[in-house]
């Protein structure tokens, strides 16, 4: 009796056990992180969060060194120049580059990628941006492509390109017209250096190297898999038995790790972790820009670096200041942008401002993908208000139930915060503008003067302007306190033994897995 | 039987239709889908047309409705993070739970049923206080520790088996030692109780005055009578392990329903949750439907209808 219901139960297990996740040999470079967020494998479903694997599958109209610059080496376009109003881009395509079908890419594919990533069905974070840019798209010949926008615009090189989302990704037309818009989704199809080969929902998506590529020449391993791993533990342990080769490791593990004999590599910077309050705040102590200033003197930023982080963090001083962004605009910070921990003048500002005996102010307590300090650092900042005299009120609660509402607007003058992947100051413009734009549900920011700057930008086509035009922006965010910048984190990873060298770089959230692939 | 059968079918599907309405409210009462789906720019003409889209602009009854008509045939929409049709994610997860809860069950009572009745015949000796000490721990230990004391341990240090992902059936060891010892004490103490009960039958003792050996009357006689308790027990853990595997499946990632439902919560995949939950009850309906024809193989004297 036993045998009859056991055995059918065995041999299904023994069946069904076929290996999945190969071991990593010579072939094979596995990156295990936390997650794979959407697992999108289409580029205008997917944007930026899963850029780290579907950059090895498609190439960008616009290349990007991993040191943030855009370059005519990486990309399919290898120069592009603007007309004499701004108002017409021009790229000529790299001939020779062929989608993996074996299809050539010309300028077709070139105008239809776009066209679909501004449609509809994109939800892709800068999709909004270029749709409010751009006019229309011109094929004059195979290998030329002309952008024609609305307004004189230096951005549009940075918008398809590989420094910020997806929106440059380029599709194969022909492909995408057979296979439609759900077959492509399924099975995409690009010309990167690895094609697609499967997708196992929660659990990993696998990519196997094309015999040559223009960009990188024959990929050193034949196959790249992109594994889901939640439990940090497990993630480790994959790496010690050699299951792993890049490995997401949290701050808090990052010296067992490395005293264990591996190297551990970390995008210095990654992003800075930004407090904002929500809106309206009309009817809140928050419109007082002293205020304002006090809630930020009364943070030690270099113990919450030290201690919450760690001590893979930076203090960052500029509300939505990214880092990456400064060095292009020629943005410095000063001293004096520097928030001192100055609990007494806090006190100080908030007694000037009428509010000596404190305000209750509410502080939402969540964690984020790759922010697992959330809570200890919204405890902490609750801790430093309360030592000026606030009556903070932490409220745990998961992201979601965050962001409903701060979207609806129902919880005025809370603190919100989020962990804002860093990158270039064309991709932070666009960012400030989510929070500050008035039509946006994520508007968290009300500066007239701001708006006005933005707005300026926008229309400005002579570049070292609009670069002055960052910078006040910049000003304007500091000097009337309208956020709460916090730290600049930095993020682990650790690599196995065959993994010699690897520069994580400095791209909006890529991995620079070329550079480990590369084969010239 | 056959009344018996029709009757527990329209039952379950009752109960499955139930299960729907409550699933489908509770799944919008948790918040707006579309914040997390639509980018931060989103304006509120983007939340309009994509709500249009969506189906969801349209008044909840007949969203409900729709939803039901569209299930039934199988098709469970579209999921919201994914931006894949959920059939596809079932089939892709479900697998992955029944391979990992049919590997754990099959090890739970390969090990249960030897040591349970063991306890239950030696009592009070070495195998009877060994048999209570694993029976207390199974039940005792939390599960995301014994998971990660595991992976640290037999993956990371010892590196004698894989630490996580699906593949070979090395690959099963861990999650589903991890997932089955609970079960396994669970059934342990149950057989263990069950036959003791037994053994002081009347029938045992006529057994044994007849002349069986000691052999046939604890496995022809007693056993099968202390297995119906055992057969409920194990039928509902079946299905438990099928479906909420929540803390096994992401401690061990492991791609199946248990993560599937937890992503889902989670990033408010409602189409998600609603075809998980119902996947979920239609299997707790389908093993407890089992597990009520079971009682008649192994009692004879249970007669339904």
């Amino acid at each position: 009796m036993r045998r009859a219901i056991l055995s059918p139960l065995i041999v299904l297990c023994l069946l069904t056990a076929t290996p999945t996740w190969a071991q990593p040999s010579g072939g094979e470079l596995s990156v295990v992180l936390s997650s794979l967020s959407s697992e999108a494998l289409d580029p205008i479903l997917a944007g930026h969060i899963v850029k780290f694997y579907l950059s090895l599958m498609f190439d960008y109209l616009v290349g990007a060194t991993p040191d943030g610059q855009l370059s005519p080496d990486g990309g399919v376009a290898t120069r592009w120049e603007t007309s004499a109003d701004g108002k017409r881009w021009t790229f000529h395509l790299r001939r020779g580059v062929r989608f993996h079908t074996g299809d050539e890419l010309t300028a077709e594919d070139v105008k239809v990628s776009i066209v679909r990533a501004l449609g509809p069905r994109s939800t892709t974070g800068y999709a909004q941006g270029l749709r409010q840019l751009v006019k229309e798209i011109e094929t004059p010949a195979p290998d030329r492509v002309v952008i024609v926008t609305k307004d004189a615009s230096v951005m549009i090189p940075t918008l398809l390109s590989r420094l910020l989302s997806t929106e440059g990704m380029i599709l194969p037309k022909k492909y995408l017209e057979a296979k439609g818009d759900d077959g492509f989704a399924r099975a995409p199809v690009g010309s990167g250096p690895y094609r697609f080969v499967e997708q196992v929902s929660g659990s990993h998506v696998r990519l196997e190297a094309v015999p040559s590529h223009w960009r990188l020449g024959a990929p050193k391993y034949k196959t790249v898999v992109f594994k889901a791993v939640p439990e940090e533990t497990t993630r480790i342990a994959m790496l010690r038995r050699g299951e792993a080769d890049i490995v997401e490791i949290s701050r808090e593990r990052m010296k067992e790790v490395e005293h264990a004999g591996y190297t551990v590599h970390l995008r210095r910077e990654d992003g800075q972790i930004e407090g904002w309050f929500v809106q309206p705040w009309s009817q809140t102590p928050i419109r007082d820009k002293r205020v304002r200033e006090a809630l930020n003197l009364a943070i030690d930023r270099k113990e919450l670096a030290e201690t919450v982080f760690g001590g893979q963090a930076a203090p960052a001083a500029v509300p939505f200041g990214l880092s990456w962004s400064f060095p292009e605009i020629k943005f410095k910070i000063t001293p004096e942008m520097v928030y001192a921990y100055d609990p007494g003048r806090a006190k100080k500002l908030l007694a000037d401002a009428g509010y000596a005996n404190g305000f209750a102010i509410d502080v939402f307590a969540f964690q984020l993908p790759g922010f697992p300090e959330g809570r200890a650092m919204a405890e902490a900042i609750a801790g430093y208000w309360q030592n000026v005299g606030l009556k903070p009120r932490l409220i745990p609660v998961d992201y979601p139930a965050f962001r409903k509402q701060w979207f609806d607007r129902t919880a005025p003058g809370a603190l919100g915060y989020y962990n804002i992947a860093n990158r270039d100051w064309i991709g932070t413009y666009a960012l400030i503008d989510k929070y500050a734009a008035p039509t946006a549900k994520s508007a968290s920011i009300r500066d007239p003067e701001l708006d006005g700057l933005m707005d300026a930008l926008i229309h400005q086509p002579d570049r070292e302007k609009t670069y002055a035009l960052m910078r006040s922006i910049f000003n304007r965010l500091r000097t009337e306190h309208l956020g709460l910048p916090l730290v600049y984190y930095h993020t682990p990873y650790a690599t196995s033994k065959r993994i010699p060298r690897w520069n994580p770089g400095a791209v909006m959230y890529e991995l620079n897995i070329d550079e480990v692939v590369a084969g010239k | 039987m056959r009344r018996f059968l029709a009757v527990r079918l329209v039952q379950s599907l009752t109960t499955l239709l139930l299960l729907s309405l409550a699933v489908f409210i509770l799944a919008r009462a948790t918040g707006d889908p579309l914040s997390l789906v639509l980018p931060m720019a989103a304006t509120e003409e983007d939340y309009t047309n994509a709500r249009r889209y969506l189906g969801l602009d349209r008044p909840l009854p007949e969203q409900y409705l729709s939803f039901l008509a569209k299930a039934v045939s199988g098709d469970f929409g579209t999921s919201l993070r994914a931006r894949r049709p959920v059939n596809e994610l079932l089939r892709e997860r479900f697998p992955n739970s029944l391979k990992l809860a049919a590997f754990s069950m099959t090890v739970s009572l390969l090990v249960a049923f030897p040591l349970g009745v063991a306890a239950a015949v030696r009592r009070g000796t070495m195998v009877d206080t060994v048999a209570k000490t694993v029976a207390g721990l199974g039940q005792a230990l939390p599960t995301f520790w014994v998971g990660i004391v595991l992976i640290e341990v037999v993956a990371g240090r010892l590196q004698w088996l894989p630490a996580g992902g699906t593949g070979g059936l090395a690959h099963y060891v861990l999650p589903g030692f991890t997932l089955g010892w609970f079960v396994l004490a669970g059934l342990m103490r149950l057989l263990r109780s069950s036959v003791l009960d037994v053994l002081d039958a009347d029938y045992v003792r006529t057994a044994r005055a007849k002349g069986a050996s000691e052999r046939a009357v604890i496995w022809r006689h007693a056993l099968r009578n202390a297995l119906i308790p055992v057969v409920t027990f194990a039928g509902v853990s079946f299905a438990i392990l099928v479906t909420t595997a929540v803390v096994v499946e992401t401690v061990f990632a492991w791609p199946g329903m248990g993560r599937l439902a937890y992503e889902a919560i989670t990033g408010r995949d409602f189409p998600v949750i609603q075809a998980v939950v119902l996947v979920t009850g239609a299997v707790v309906a389908a093993v407890n439907l089992t597990v009520d024809v079971l009682y008649v193989w192994i009692d004879p004297r249970i007669r339904y209808g």
